[in-house]
């Protein structure tokens, strides 16, 4: 079953007079439980086309669909209601709050939904994620590895249909870098969670169901 | 229980308040300025009031009281019988007590002599007050004397006073009064022993309120003087108050005036600090948009920041106001418990208020910009 679709999508910018073409029309699909690694030189377009599936950014040209819907020309509103409920992000630099704890930052995405028992799930998810007796610890107690596990678990707080990683073990050594895309693998096999990661890393490849090489916009098969 | 769990049920505001913890420095300085705006403001307004209050008590009764007497266009050297008729039937319900005036030195026994302002009227109850003795309707007979002049002097009640060469019994003594022409050494005798003088020096209209002593003023000064001509010298102290309150009013206005000035300095320094802030967490922001944080949400989050520093340094500033209202109050009136009072209270809420409103204000702009800011660019940092 497909999550996330993007069909025939074109990202243009606009630098200075100049006009850039990140994407030159990509159909790309992410399924349930499969991990999709997208990989490709630097300017290739990897980012833009996460950013597209991740509904952070719109197409210049082509479609969108999340559970099959096109979300293509939803405002930035529905948008964020749609990345809420279905999309999880990991990202290179964690990107964890500073200030709030393990938990905390887990809750975080679900943190202006009062009804929810969020810090309950929130322990659960980090006990998942090994990090059961770090649950007080904010992120500049916890080593790299620690914190991206931190991430994931807040990527899941709102029981996403894909995962979203963009270079997800580029800040960490290999064998940390190993933990972490077990973890991934465990979730996609438990949990049937859609996983598109975008990387350099050779390591990524092994993990991977299915490659998807991106050159100068274009993705070749 | 800690602060934040207490703040579970309000996201906004339990991220605020750690995002504030962040630089505790920063948002210090921040709340600090607030904390000067609103000392500046709400201790400016209370002195206001402090100087108003004693002001109205140092002018005190004589509000209410309208002085007639000759003026400069008048044919007769003092207030005649036929214009204390009109002006008693202009008066309406309010006392009219004709008096005539002299000096005169009183000795006592042992020789010490006081200078003392006499005052001939027969209606003594309407602008005497006594401590010891009566102040009588119709002063037929005997005298009344200032309570610190008959001290000096060694004369008690029911003691004769000795003017113009008839003997008067002392039956009542004055409390000495403040206000305009009062406090000085006061002998008042019935209008017999003035009856030489033809015509009277004053005539005192002691009306039920400074209102309506301004309207008797002004019926007076309609009735005997045309245009620019003075017959009759008509003052009100209920205008003398009226003025005296609108010199204040202005000044207060003033005062305030200087004091919101450090306010708005005080909120452009938090529009800076939040300005700051949000530029310095853009990439934290745009993290909690791509999670799934909403607009609005990262909005409030934000206006809560800049709302925490508004009440805070409200509160703070308030707090400090107050002592220094204390200390007013205390060096202008002697009573420094005065300050609790309304008119006092009142610029210690506005001046919260105004902290309050204008840090909000001044969050609105970076609250706006990090809220609307695309999650895309917002990542990049």
């Amino acid at each position: 079953m497909t999550v996330v679709e993007l069909e025939d999508a074109v990202k243009r910018y606009r630098s200075g007079e100049q006009t850039i073409e990140a994407l030159k029309g990509v159909d790309f699909a992410a399924e349930r439980g499969e991990m999709v690694t997208v990989i490709g030189p630097s300017g290739s377009g990897k980012s833009t086309m996460l950013n597209l599936v991740g509904l952070l950014d719109t197409p210049t040209e082509g479609t969108v669909r999340v559970d099959g819907r096109d979300v293509t020309d939803f405002t930035e509103d529905e948008l964020t209601e749609e990345r809420r409920s279905g999309i999880g992000f990991v990202f290179q630099a964690f990107h964890l709050l500073p200030m709030l704890t393990a938990t905390e930052n887990v809750e975080l995405p679900s943190m202006w939904d009062t009804s929810r028992d969020r810090r309950d799930r929130a322990v659960d998810l980090l006990r998942r994620v090994g990090l059961g007796d770090r649950l007080d610890h904010t992120p500049s107690q916890l080593s790299g590895g620690q914190q991206q596990r931190v991430a994931i678990a807040r990527a899941l707080i709102n029981e996403p249909k894909v995962l979203l990683a963009d270079e997800p073990t580029g800040n960490l050594d290999q064998d940390t870098g190993r933990t972490i895309l077990d973890e991934l693998t465990r979730l996609k096999e438990e949990e049937g969670i859609a996983i598109v990661a975008v990387t350099h890393d050779e390591q990524l490849l092994e993990y991977a169901d299915r490659v998807v090489r991106l050159v100068d916009g274009v993705i070749q098969e | 229980m800690s602060v934040t769990d207490l703040l579970w049920r309000f996201p906004s505001v339990q991220m605020a308040w750690r995002n504030l913890g962040r630089n505790r420095v920063r948002t210090a300085l921040a709340a600090l300025g607030i904390v000067i705006g609103v000392i500046a403001i709400s201790s400016l307004g209370i002195a206001g009031v402090a100087l108003q209050q004693q002001a109205t008590t140092d002018l005190g009764s004589l509000t209410n009281e309208v002085s007639v007497s000759s003026g400069t266009d008048s044919t007769t050297d003092g207030v005649t019988d036929d214009q204390v008729e009109e002006i008693r039937s202009l008066a309406g319900d309010a006392a009219v007590v004709p008096q005539k005036s002299n000096a005169t030195t009183l000795s006592a026994r042992d020789g010490e002599e006081v200078f003392v302002s006499v005052t001939a009227l027969t209606q003594a109850s309407a602008l005497y007050t006594v401590s010891a003795g009566d102040s009588p309707d119709r002063l037929e007979s005997g005298a009344l004397l200032t309570n610190s002049t008959a001290g000096q002097l060694g004369i008690e009640l029911g003691d004769p006073v000795e003017y113009d060469g008839r003997l008067y019994r002392v039956r009542g003594l004055i409390e000495s009064s403040g206000g305009f022409g009062g406090g000085g050494s006061e002998l008042v005798v019935p209008l017999s022993a003035l009856s030489e003088q033809e015509h009277y020096d004053t005539v005192t209209v002691v009306a039920a309120d400074g209102d309506e002593a301004q309207a008797i003023a002004d019926r007076l000064e309609a009735r005997f003087n045309e245009g620019d001509e003075e017959v009759l010298s008509v003052t009100s102290f209920a205008s003398t108050q009226e003025s005296i309150d609108s010199f204040l009013n202005t000044l207060n206005l003033a005062l305030l005036g200087i004091g919101s000035i450090s306010l708005v300095v005080a909120s452009v320094a938090i529009l800076n600090v939040m300005l700051m802030s949000t530029i310095e967490r853009r990439g934290e922001i745009g993290v909690l948009r791509a999670v799934g944080i909403r607009r609005g949400e990262v909005l409030r989050m934000i206006l809560a920041e800049a709302a925490f520093l508004g009440v805070v340094g409200g509160v703070v500033g308030a707090a400090a106001s107050l002592g220094v209202g204390l200390v007013i109050f205390q060096v202008l009136s002697g009573d420094p418990l005065l300050v609790f009072g309304w008119p006092s209270v009142r610029y210690l809420l506005l001046g919260f208020g105004f902290a309050v409103v204008a840090s909000l204000l001044s969050g609105i702009y970076p609250a706006w910009k990090a809220a609307n800011d695309p999650p895309v660019e917002a990542l990049r940092g």
